[in-house]
């Protein structure tokens, strides 16, 4: 899966987030978007996710020759970003079972407990807790696991290691780096200089025109 | 992997029906409102009789004011708790539908097993067919819930959601209304039932249930 961005623009009201935007992430790469606060790293992400439609330019996604669009492109894809939220009357293990259910993904009480330790949860201390209970740093772990069970090839990354610990922050980037090295798309906006020194390629916000 | 249409339907529902079990404001909201309408128009009434036909518009009344408070919500939680994001990654456009639908309209049905009784006992209302009253609350309430929740997706984030949901529904809802009041005035012993009224419901519930699914994916993949 490839996505491409051609002369991508984003403006709320009069004011321009980013203009000319033309860039290609490839499969087997981690590009890192970086930017002040403000400079539109999340907005394009979402953009890419198709999940909103820039004021200019466009959005291409392919596999092979094969045009991606609506269900056939979501399904690729595994986001975690702050906005991204558990159902809070849900357990981790429902919210978790229910996502990927949705994606025709069952999800195993092995599986299940091997991806909490894969993210350092322990399943005990998860065990008939809802999701609205749970620390944020509990939260951004249980979104890492949800990500890793997709079994998506695009993965759009938001502040990844926001809220987490120095251990959390290696396992995402380990995670990414080992999703690449499968052959898998990864995207993330950082403000973080390791995870930026970590990615492939760069596309820098803060300057008036990016492209790669 | 893809999962089948109808296993996320069932799961979409599921995921509804805990989530309301657990959080009970919602539906409480809907069934007391049907409470407190019943018990103050048969306090006012003092045991006198109303006509067929007015009996039919009260209950219909009732019945679209306590779905308003409760059918909007489908999508509208999912807003404010920030859970939309999640179901738009990895829930499918036609499963989300459909099985929010199903909830509401299990929902609405509950809700008119709630009130019609109620409504007969505390009115003091003879049914003089039982089987066609049941029809016109079935077809009337599906109809409903195929129209309520695709104006609660349309509806979701703007910034005055429930007066706009109300306002969007009605003139959506009216062709249910009509007949639905007119069957349930028969049913009542208003003269003959049409079955012209009850072909166009089905008909009108069937156009509001497929406008609803095709409508739906242009509204859940932006492109």
């Amino acid at each position: 899966m490839e996505i491409a961005l051609q002369d991508v623009g984003q403006a709320y009201g009069e004011r321009w987030l980013f203009r000319h935007i033309t860039a290609q992430f490839r499969p087997g790469t981690i590009t890192a978007v970086t930017g002040p606060n403000g400079s539109g790293k999340s907005t394009l992400l979402r953009i890419c996710a198709r999940l909103a439609a820039p004021v200019e330019g466009k959005v291409t996604v392919t596999e092979g020759e094969r045009p991606l669009v609506k269900a056939d492109y979501r399904e690729r894809l595994a986001l975690v970003t702050p906005e991204l939220r558990f159902y809070p009357c849900l357990t981790a293990w429902e919210n978790m079972s229910f996502l990927l259910g949705l994606r025709g993904q069952e999800l195993s009480p092995a599986c299940y407990s091997e991806l909490l330790s894969r993210v350092g949860l322990q399943e005990a201390r998860l065990r008939g807790v809802l999701a609205g209970s749970l620390s944020t740093g509990q939260r951004q772990r249980l979104k890492l696991a949800v990500l890793l069970a997709s079994e998506a090839q695009g993965w759009l990354l938001d502040e990844p290691g926001a809220n987490l610990d120095a251990s959390g922050r290696a396992l995402v980037m380990g995670e990414a780096r080992k999703h690449a090295e499968r052959g898998g798309l990864v995207l993330w906006a950082t403000n973080d200089e390791r995870e930026e020194a970590a990615a492939n390629a760069c596309i820098d916000l803060g300057r008036s025109e990016a492209g790669l | 992997m893809h999962a089948s249409t109808w296993a996320g339907v069932k799961l979409v529902f599921r995921k509804e029906a805990v989530s309301a079990l657990r959080f009970r404001a919602a539906w409480a909201a809907m069934f007391m409102f049907a409470l407190t309408t019943l018990a103050c128009v048969s306090l006012a009434l003092s045991g006198a009789r109303l006509a067929a036909p007015l009996a039919a518009a009260l209950l219909w009344v009732i019945l679209f004011f306590a779905s308003v408070a409760g059918a909007d919500r489908v999508f509208a939680e999912e807003d404010t708790s920030g859970t939309l994001l999640a179901l738009r990654v990895y829930g499918g456009a036609q499963a989300v539908l459909l099985g929010k639908m199903l909830y509401t309209f299990v929902l609405l049905l509950a809700l008119g097993v709630f009130t019609v009784p109620l409504f007969l006992v505390f009115l003091d209302m003879t049914v003089a067919s039982p089987l066609l009253l049941a029809m016109a609350c079935v077809l009337g309430l599906a109809g409903v819930a195929a129209a309520g929740t695709l104006i609660a997706a349309l509806t979701v984030g703007a910034a005055a959601n429930s007066g706009l949901f109300a306002v969007l529904l009605l003139p959506v809802i009216l062709p249910v209304f009509l007949p639905a009041i007119s069957l349930t005035a028969a049913a009542f012993g208003a003269g003959e039932a049409s079955l012209a009224y009850l072909g166009g419901l089905v008909l009108y519930d069937g156009i509001l249930a497929v406008g609803a699914s095709v409508l739906f994916d242009y509204l859940w993949y932006e492109e």
